[in-house]
């Protein structure tokens, strides 16, 4: 799409909580327009575990996040069901958590308003027979897991409705500042390079662990802590409900089951630069050992890959370090720069996925105040677009569907994740021009165990015969740039999976990885073709790759 | 519980050329494995070696053979090794073309790319030949078919850029062809399609299709098409018959990823030969334990339903594989485990075991981990020699980086035929007259 | 840790469990290449798709705390139902994934919470129908041979009219035993010692259908030294466990588990004639029933097919091989079920020691009727087209009689070719009676 010339708000950041703030202030009748520099959800929002927050991991430390987490738990439930996935959650005491912790929690919750039941250990051992047989005391809490593609999707669905825009692959390169006040943001393509300016009357920051880095460009300052989280994605659900640890919150103590996977996390390492870091062994090892606490086989089952997030933790200048990451707030924090003399421009930090349009409404609260507008929040009400009917997400459903139209597997692009070429193509429609990486976001493929060995050439066949038949009237030399350019998104996703395979390269995953690369190199060549990593010059769409899980 | 002369673990090209050659010496052999696999993954063709600058397999060879790389031991055997395999092949009505003087060329590939071969099925073979300049390539594959994207492939191979500086075919155009009842069909796989070519009827009427659809894409024009690796499977030398005499253009076949339809033939092949030479060949054994006693082996124990079934036996060949295969198992804390004999694996240092990139050049430093030996394959750790009636064979041997040096399927032959000559040489007065006079082998192929 | 442990934490790496073992695929696709299911019929979408695939799609236990609308779609697929059980796919996977028991389970969770079709429960209950079949045998022979009644069948509880389903016997091969005074090791009865008696299990073939089978079982096993103990016992519960009924199989062990066990405790083998009841008793009880107590472990142990025991005797040096000649070609098919006791074809190796007997391994994968798979009408076509190859070649072979170890095979076999198809035991017996006869002069005239 073509980007417009002027917003009444411009939003900087398409992870889940610019998305809420789009779709309030557009909701509250301005006309906004979202800018992301990569594809939605490919920051913090789609490098998380999956956990909608009962509250119940906040109960001891700060019952404000934990009250926000089930008001707001039951919001999402009521506006965006298909996107969440029922799964219930326990607290579990295992023989490693301290008395004082699990005798408190209950009270805590209830303090809180979290809702939570004490349940018999030896039913829900019934029920989740690979948790650890001695833990003594298991806690129920409305625990959930929750697409966040799927999300931000049907968010920014209602906001263009109401009027709203958003674009990706644009990146904020530069604010136009007069009488301490934003007036333009100088945007540049990232696919192409062009550059064009957007003029504004406001400007929020929802750019997360990298707001830091867009204040700047406004010459204000906004200290972030990054607080890097690694999760490891396991092959299958050794549980089909999200499993925590009754503690207080430490590295590797929570299980969510997402999809067909299920995801451990999490550690809190802080790092200097949200986009440079690496997933060590150590880390890997660590989250292994914490979970074996709660899963003893654990060591045996099968890790698909490590991903890891930032955490957008937000260190207020007063606050001195100490304690470590764990100690800073994970609650929101509403920034106006008035005070550092930009009168028109406000950030969002901190805070967390399951509190995403909580925080939106209080800073379009901001916003309408600052800009004289008196319309009120009604993001909590209406249920979003694209939720199928009010159902909460079935992990059953693509099998049932599939095999609801007869069955077979001859139109599955994906076998891991029953992507059909019907569902690819689908997406496609939507959504072209965009990557295969794009592409497993919007229909997950590429995201089972075999990471792509067995689909990735199948959806480049796709998306060629898609750029052979636009090319058809057009040059040879232009069906050899869009073949050039299916070769490096096919390397780049090869890549980008390995990446996540690497530090929890051992058994069976290895094995599968030596495989892929037997396959693809010694029988379909791969090595040969353009070399992946240099784009030749003219493609049209450069590799803009940022995988997660 | 049963006796053989020689047990072989492992069923790809290692353990099928090493038990084809014992049991054409008359060994008693039998041949176990967990399951199929490299036949099954691989393109069914035969790389011997072709590091960057060879010009043909046996330079390949001779590059690679620098000390520390299989080839240090067996270079001298590849030629012979092959030769013999290539022509048991014939035999079983599955011939190959090339040897290890043919040139390495680039053939195209199912992903539109190319690869670098000498020695492949006869069916792969006119992939081979260079291309005049005026001869347009084909790419045609069956319509919906999801492993073969003929415009993807086409223009992909259409760059200068994937032929690195060979001759290459002026046009490339690709086309799907629409085969009777096959987009009602909902389980379409290359051994389905395969299938569909054993039979008479319906292959011509497929092959019609495809060479109408043929002549209007290439005119009359010189050429040749290239077709995915679907054309017969238990009737393939029928099937390649017709082929080649209905279609227009000349046909080669691409392999495609697994199932490897040309592998399966291959594994077919080789199967049938060893049965018919007496040997037995038992897949779904899990080997779970192997006896010794002292420096020997004395049986292998596979597992079963209860007692456990014991092979007793006079020597072993262990060709379980690499990592890929199964046959070295990588822990996470960085160890590389032989699980049967625990055998010394020289293992490179755990931060190195993979390259930061997925497609680099150089391979991953992981891949050569492996078991040394001496020169007739038997197992050496840091105190000298281990077993010495067991020998290995395949991907488990060290120092190899099968990938980047094309060099997989030669060591495997040349390996196998290594130990299995060792074994007779040594077994002419021990191994098997010690044990040929029990109850051996038993009848001709009673296994499956 | 010592370097033991080591290489058995890596094999254990390698040896997963059933409900586990999806987690070990590759994606490799070698199950697809094996499936003889596949192969005829696109109303199965192959090993991988419905095992190791499908199985990441199935919730693992707790449907109860899911969301409100899952409790009326229990299982999602069910396309499962028509794997027919053969166990190739597990016997290729070089990762060790249990893609038939996988299978098997969720056909089981198919049927959970719903009522078993009248057919699937009738096949099941082998017993009961064989109880009444033999009971009312002419009668219920003559609708069996009907070709009338077959098609009512059909019609009303879907077993194919053609399907192989043989005749009842007149009597139990059991009520015929305890008539003659066999030993069953009751209460009181004094037993002779284990190297001198073993324990047979007949199963409902040989006690129902192929009383003459048992018979043939008990004196090839008294030639050997072996007097038989037949104890009380039930139908060891496969076609309860493949048609999904698991609870009803469970009961049947339960009633077979303690009678065994107390023999095997006191060092009596037990034996069996059908590849597919002695695998029930070493592997499916706690494989797929989930039985892991000391009954099961003891029965398993000292469970042998009956071929299985017959080798292992002349390994030891003890089998009578005074075998007369049987000059005839005998076509062998090796039933599904006995690969995956692990056993190797020890029925082959046995026929080779008979003289002039030329047995022949078909080499073809499975004959189709997997126990009651074939016989359902849904199923019927699709069993024919994965036997057809095997029964080609059996025709071909011009054989007068061809050779099984598992019943339902063997009357699939017979039906589909019109050859006479027996068991094993039954050929080995004849060349003892020729052995008998070359040895006596009146016979030798």
């Amino acid at each position: 799409m073509t980007v417009p010339h002027t917003a009444d708000v411009l939003v900087i950041g398409g992870g889940a909580t610019g998305a809420g703030v789009v779709r309030d202030l557009a909701r509250r009748g301005l006309r906004a327009l979202l800018v992301e520099r990569g594809d939605y959800g490919t920051g913090t929002t789609g490098r998380y575990h999956g956990l909608l927050h009962s509250g119940g991991r906040y109960v001891q430390k700060d019952q404000v996040a934990a009250r926000e987490c089930i008001e707001e738990n039951r919001v999402l439930r009521r506006i965006a069901p298909s996107s969440i996935e029922d799964t219930g959650g326990f607290f579990v005491a295992t023989p490693d958590d301290p008395d004082d912790y699990v005798q408190e929690f209950a009270a805590n919750c209830a303090a809180s308003g979290v809702d939570c039941d004490e349940v018999d250990v030896q039913t829900l051992l019934a029920h989740e027979p690979a948790l650890n047989r001695r833990i003594r005391r298991a806690f129920r809490v409305p625990d959930g897991s929750i697409e966040p593609w799927q999300l931000i999707d049907s968010t920014l669905a209602d906001a263009r409705r109401h009027g709203s825009e958003a674009v990706s692959y644009h990146r904020v390169i530069g604010f136009e500042i007069t009488g301490g006040r934003i007036t333009a943001a100088r945007l540049r393509n990232e696919r192409d390079g062009s550059e064009t300016t957007v003029w504004t009357q406001f400007v929020v920051s929802a750019a997360g662990a990298w707001a830091g880095q867009i204040a700047a460009l406004a010459g204000v300052e906004v200290e972030m802590t990054p607080g890097k989280g690694t999760m490891l994605i396991y092959n299958h659900r050794m549980t089909d409900a999200v499993i925590n640890r009754c503690h207080k919150s430490s590295d590797g103590d929570i299980m969510v089951p997402v999809h067909t996977v299920a995801i451990l996390g999490t550690t809190d390492i802080k790092v200097p630069d949200p986009d440079d870091y690496e997933i060590t062994r150590e880390e890997v090892a660590r989250l292994v050992d914490e979970g074996t606490k709660l899963f003893p086989d654990l060591p045996r089952m099968r890790i698909l890959r490590a991903y890891a997030g930032v955490r957008p933790l937000y260190k207020p200048p007063a606050e001195a370090a100490v304690g470590g990451n764990r100690s800073i707030t994970r609650a929101h924090a509403i920034l106006d720069h008035a005070d550092q003399g930009v009168d028109n421009f406000v950030s969002i930090v901190g805070g967390k996925l399951t509190t995403h349009r909580l925080m939106a409404e209080q800073t379009v609260d901001v916003v309408a105040e600052k800009m004289g507008i008196t319309a009120r929040c009604t993001t909590a009400e209406e249920p979003l677009p694209d939720q199928h009917e009010g159902k909460t997400y079935w992990l059953g459903h693509r099998l049932a569907d599939i095999e609801a139209e007869g069955g077979g597997d001859a139109d599955l692009l994906c076998e891991c994740e029953l992507v059909t070429r019907s569902m690819a193509e689908a997406y496609l429609d939507r959504h072209w021009p965009c990557t295969i990486d794009d592409l497993r976001r919007g229909t997950r493929v590429g995201m089972g165990p075999c990471q792509g060995a067995f689909c990735t050439f199948r959806v480049a066949g796709l998306v060629a015969e898609r750029l052979d038949a636009a090319a058809q009237d057009g040059s040879g030399e232009q069906r050899a740039i869009h073949a050039a350019t299916a070769d490096r998104a096919l390397g780049a996703f090869l890549r980008e999976r390995f990446k996540g395979t690497r530090p929890i390269a051992h058994g069976r995953q290895l094995q599968e990885l030596l495989m892929t690369n037997g396959i693809y190199s010694g029988v379909l060549g791969l090595d040969s073709m353009a070399a992946p990593s240099e784009p030749p010059a003219g493609s049209p769409t450069p590799e803009v790759v940022d995988a997660a899980r | 519980m049963p006796r053989a002369d020689v047990v072989v673990i492992g069923a790809g090209l290692a353990g099928l050329t090493a038990a084809a050659r014992l049991a054409e010496a008359g060994a008693s052999v039998m041949l176990v494995a967990k399951g199929h696999a490299s036949t099954h993954w691989g393109s069914g063709g035969i790389d011997v070696a072709a590091p960057v600058g060879a010009r043909t397999p046996a330079e390949g060879v001779r590059t690679l053979a620098a000390p520390g790389h299989p080839y240090a031991i067996l270079a001298g055997d590849a030629e012979a090794a092959v030769g013999w395999l290539t022509g048991v092949l014939a035999t079983a009505g599955l011939p190959y073309a090339g040897s290890l003087q043919t040139p390495i060329r680039r053939v195209p590939t199912a992903l539109g790319g190319t690869r670098r071969v000498a020695i492949v099925p006869d069916a792969q073979s006119a992939a081979l030949r260079p291309w005049d300049p005026d001869e347009v390539l084909v790419v045609a594959g069956p319509a919906g078919f999801k492993d073969f994207w003929p415009a993807a492939v086409a223009g992909s191979l259409a760059r200068d850029a994937v032929w690195h500086g060979s001759d290459r075919p002026a046009r490339v155009v690709g086309v799907a062809v629409a085969l009777a009842g096959l987009a009602e069909r909902r389980n379409v796989n290359a051994l389905e399609l395969a299938r569909r070519f054993d039979d008479p009827t319906t292959r011509a009427a497929d092959l019609d299709a495809f060479a109408a659809a043929l002549r209007s894409a290439a005119g009359r024009r010189p050429g040749r098409v290239a077709l995915p690796a679907i054309v017969g499977l238990h009737a393939h030398a029928e099937a390649w018959a017709d082929a080649r005499a209905r279609l227009p253009l000349e046909p080669f076949e691409v392999p495609l990823v697994p199932p490897s339809v040309p592998g399966v033939r291959l594994w077919q092949a080789l199967r049938a030969r060893i049965r018919a030479t007496g040997g037995r060949v038992q897949v779904g054994e899990q080997v779970h334990r192997i006896e010794t006693a002292g420096d020997r082996v004395v049986a292998v124990e596979m597992e079963a339903a209860t007692r456990a079934l014991r092979i007793t036996t006079g020597a072993l060949v262990l060709a379980t594989g690499g990592i890929a295969g199964g046959g070295l198992v990588a822990t996470a804390d960085g160890r590389i485990v032989e699980p049967l004999l625990d055998l010394p694996v020289e293992t490179p240092p755990h931060d190195g075991w993979l390259r930061r990139d997925a497609l680099d050049p150089a391979g991953h430093p992981i891949e050569a981990a492996g078991i040394r030996t001496d020169a007739t394959l038997r197992p050496i750790g840091p105190g000298g020699a281990t077993f010495r009636n067991v020998h290995v064979a395949g991907a488990l041997l060290a120092g190899q980086l099968a990938l980047r040096e094309r060099c997989g399927d030669g060591v495997a032959i040349a390996s196998g035929w290594r130990a299995a000559n060792a074994i007779v040489d040594t077994g002419v007065g021990g191994t098997l007259a010690a044990t040929s006079a029990g109850h051996s082998a038993g009848p001709a192929g009673i296994a499956s | 840790m010592t370097i033991t442990d080591l290489v058995a934490e890596a094999a254990a790496e390698l040896d997963p469990h059933v409900s586990s073992s999806a987690d070990e695929c590759l994606k490799c696709n070698v199950c697809n290449t094996v499936c003889p299911v596949m192969r005829v019929t696109d109303l199965f979408p192959g090993p991988k798709y419905e095992g190791p695939q499908a199985q990441r799609f199935r919730l693992a236990r707790g449907q109860q705390i899911q969301g409100p609308h899952s409790a009326d779609v229990p299982s999602p697929d069910h396309s499962v139902d028509y794997c027919s059980g053969c166990g190739w796919c597990t016997t290729a996977c070089p990762a060790g994934v249990k893609i038939a028991e996988i299978n098997n389970q969720a056909r089981a969770r198919l049927r959970e919470g719903k009522r078993p079709k009248l057919r699937d429960w009738g096949l099941g209950q082998t017993d009961l129908t064989g109880r009444l079949g033999t009971t009312l045998s002419p009668l219920a022979n003559a609708v069996l041979g009907n070709g009338l009644a077959r098609r009512a069948m059909e019609l009303t509880v879907g077993v194919h009219h053609a399907a192989p389903l043989p005749a009842f016997a007149k009597r139990t091969f059991q009520a015929t035993w305890r008539k003659d005074g066999g030993i069953t090791g009751a209460d009181g009865e004094t037993l002779p010692g284990p190297d001198e008696a073993v324990v047979y299990f007949h199963g409902c073939a040989a006690n129902y259908y192929e009383p003459h089978l048992a018979q043939a079982a008990i004196e090839v096993l008294r030639r050997n030294g072996f007097a038989t103990i037949v104890p009380p016992q039930v139908c060891c519960g496969l076609p309860l466990i493949s048609n999904g009924l698991y609870d009803d199989a469970r009961e049947r062990a339960g009633s077979n588990l303690p009678v065994l066990a107390d023999l095997a405790r006191r060092g009596y083998r037990i034996i069996g004639t059908s590849t597919s009841c002695t695998h029930t008793l070493k592997a499916e009880y706690e494989e797929m029933l989930d039985l892991h107590d000391d009954d099961t472990r003891v029965v398993s142990e000292a469970t042998w097919d009956i071929c299985e025991f017959l080798l292992d005797l002349h390994e030891q040096g003890r089998l009578d091989t005074s075998f007369g000649r049987l000059d005839a070609d005998l076509p062998y098919h090796a039933p599904c079920q006995l690969r995956s006791h692990g056993i190797g074809l020890p029925a082959l190796e046995l026929f080779a020691l008979v003289p002039g007997l030329r047995a022949e391994d078909m080499d073809h994968d499975c004959c189709g009727v997997a126990g009651t798979y074939g016989l359902k009408k849904e199923k019927y076509d699709i069993a024919m087209a994965v036997g057809a190859p095997l029964f080609d070649k059996v025709k071909a072979s011009g054989a007068a009689a061809a050779s099984c170890d598992s019943e339902t095979c063997r009357w699939q076999i017979q039906t589909a070719t019109g050859v006479p198809t027996r068991h094993p035991v039954e050929f080995l017996l004849d060349a003892y009676r020729a052995g008998d006869a070359a040895r006596t002069p009146t016979a030798a005239r």
